[in-house]
């Protein structure tokens, strides 16, 4: 496309460069998003991001409250995967302190994050398609999926997307009843459509027109940028936190982390998200066959023998089947300390650096946005394209506004 | 039992870790601070900053390639430039602080840094936004603008010294965002 503009200047013809506002109420940026851009024509010559509309002092509302109070704020950093900014947070406190999580909670952690990182792909595809102007109904194909994913987080945290469910030490629930099962069932039919999806768009022609070669982003300019997640990993790179630096029990689980060959172009982001749909299907699947105590069901049952003491040495309630481990108060405080502690999330490397100086507020509160540093390497990948693909390549690095500004 | 407790001691003569030692080597001068939850950390000084970062970035004992997050930190005696650095190739991770006492500024002036920003894109935004929401200047910085705030915001809001303009919160005042 660059040297098309080459040619426009080399042969004399002059245009007027244009400058307009994309934004920021625009319906394809899911959010509030300004794109100031320079034209030459319909290619595009300079772009600038002017973020910022949503901007809801995260950091500040994390030093004014308390440790328990702010818990339940940040599902709205990142309101589609509210389960990594929970766990980024619990994290980031569990190193400070030293808390050992138990492992049941642990695998909940697993189980529901991987759960949320197959709902926020569902929405960015069904969304994604409607960018690329499929306004035929494919959106409720993955909208249905979400659907039932949806009604299992509310069976088990009680909201459907702000969770409020991983805390400090833990995770808060116990899954009710039957939950696993309609897990199960869940996990079994979503291969199928998975295959339902790809048999619509990969294949299409008009959707490979406008993303084949759309988009490429180096290796090098998205190293350089500390671009992340699936973004990343479409460009050839290896790096997923979950395989690279393992946490939780993620060393205990099979999985693959799906990396695509040569440039990423907008297609391969799109691979790379339905093969890490996938994988997170098979996660779910053997966190589910490997969680200690078994289902809840189970243990409810085996723990009618000894009416759900709640003693630590109990087989049935202390130990690793425990939800926390630390107990959850208005007042509770963390040690003094700082540290920094990250999660793979939908978007990328969701990091949260805390300091804290032993009182029941943390004395800085920093989040380290995927979605913002992603959103930064925007103009390197729309320089020289044309306006109509725009909103393709937008969209394909999956960018939730409120994430970017906080 | 007060809601103020005194911040741990910072031990002095630790001992140059890994990325001390790789700094002493190439004459880069470097201060081993406590360690931030098992990460080494170090504080070297805002002149040492550009060249410590290259060295670390560029070698091939080290590749710290990936800049994870610059934060702007404010401490009671300090302002500081927090920097996470990791790799995309190894699972090494090191933190480095850069300082500047507040003693040492004036009324209404902000800390100076060296940006880092020139030769390492991942930091345009992060250090837009510590100047945003901290108040750290970063000299050479290619746009050194408010990034999340409106661009004729007045305060650096995560300052302890700032003062929330009162009239913003009243929604009967025409110019409040209410």
């Amino acid at each position: 496309m660059a040297s098309e503009l080459i040619t426009l200047k080399t042969t004399g013809l002059k245009t007027d460069e244009m400058i307009i506002n994309m934004g920021p109420q625009h319906p394809a940026t899911h959010g509030v998003l300004r794109l100031l851009l320079t034209l030459d024509g319909e290619f595009v010559k300079h772009v600038e991001p002017v973020i910022g509309h949503l901007h809801r002092a995260q950091e500040w509302q994390g030093q004014n409250r308390t440790w328990f109070q702010y818990q339940a704020l940040i599902d709205r950093v990142d309101y589609l995967s509210g389960m990594f900014t929970s766990w980024a947070m619990a994290r980031s406190a569990e190193h400070i302190e030293d808390i050992k999580v138990p492992l049941r909670a642990e695998y909940y952690r697993v189980m529901v994050s991987e759960m949320n990182r197959i709902t926020s792909h569902l929405l960015w595809l069904g969304t994604y398609l409607i960018d690329l102007g499929a306004m035929f109904g494919f959106p409720f194909y993955p909208f249905r999926e979400r659907e039932k994913l949806l009604d299992l987080f509310e069976a088990i945290a009680g909201q459907r997307m702000m969770f409020n469910y991983i805390r400090i030490g833990g995770v808060q629930h116990e899954a009710p009843d039957g939950w696993f099962a309609k897990l199960k069932q869940f996990t079994e039919d979503f291969p199928d459509r998975v295959d339902e999806y790809e048999a619509i768009v990969t294949e299409n022609p008009i959707f490979l027109k406008r993303t084949k070669g759309v988009g490429r982003l180096k290796k090098s300019v998205a190293m350089d940028y500390g671009v992340t997640g699936p973004s990343l990993r479409a460009s050839g790179v290896n790096y997923d936190l979950r395989k690279f630096k393992p946490y939780s029990v993620y060393d205990r689980l099979q999985f693959e982390v799906p990396v695509m060959e040569g440039d990423g172009d907008t297609w391969a982001r799109y691979m790379c998200r339905i093969a890490e749909m996938r994988q997170s299907n098979e996660i779910i699947k053997q966190c589910m066959a490997q969680i200690p105590g078994g289902t809840a069901d189970e243990l409810r049952e085996k723990r009618k023998a000894c009416n759900s003491c709640g003693k630590e040495d109990c087989a049935n309630c202390g130990g690793d089947l425990k939800l926390s481990g630390k107990k959850q108060m208005a007042g509770m405080r963390i040690k003094a300390g700082e540290g920094f502690a990250a999660v793979e999330s939908p978007r990328g490397v969701l990091g949260c650096y805390i300091i804290s100086n032993g009182s029941d507020k943390p004395a800085r509160f920093r989040w380290r946005n995927p979605s913002f540093s992603n959103l930064s390497v925007l103009p390197e990948l729309l320089v020289g394209s044309p306006i109509a693909d725009i909103m393709a390549v937008f969209g394909s690095i999956d960018v939730i506004l409120p994430d970017v500004d906080r | 039992m007060s809601t103020e407790q005194a911040k741990p001691e910072e031990t002095p003569n630790l001992t140059p870790g890994v990325f001390g030692q790789f700094l002493a080597e190439h004459d880069i001068p470097s201060t081993r601070l406590a360690d931030s939850t098992g990460v080494e950390t170090i504080e070297v000084t805002a002149a040492n900053l550009e060249k410590a970062l290259k060295r670390l970035r560029n070698s091939a004992e080290t590749r710290m390639d990936f800049l994870v997050t610059v934060s702007g930190v404010e401490s009671p005696e300090n302002i500081e430039s927090v920097y996470h650095l990791w790799s995309y190739e190894h699972t090494r991770e090191l933190v480095i602080k850069v300082r500047v006492p507040k003693s040492t500024l004036g009324e209404d002036q902000l800390a100076l840094m060296p940006t880092t920003a020139s030769y390492w894109s991942a930091a345009n935004w992060h250090e837009r936004e510590c100047y945003d929401l901290m108040g750290i200047r970063y000299v050479g910085h290619p746009y050194m603008r408010r990034i999340l705030n409106p661009w004729d915001w007045e305060g650096y809001p995560l300052r302890h010294d700032y003062k929330q303009p009162l009239d913003a919160l009243n929604d009967k005042n025409p110019v409040s965002f209410r």
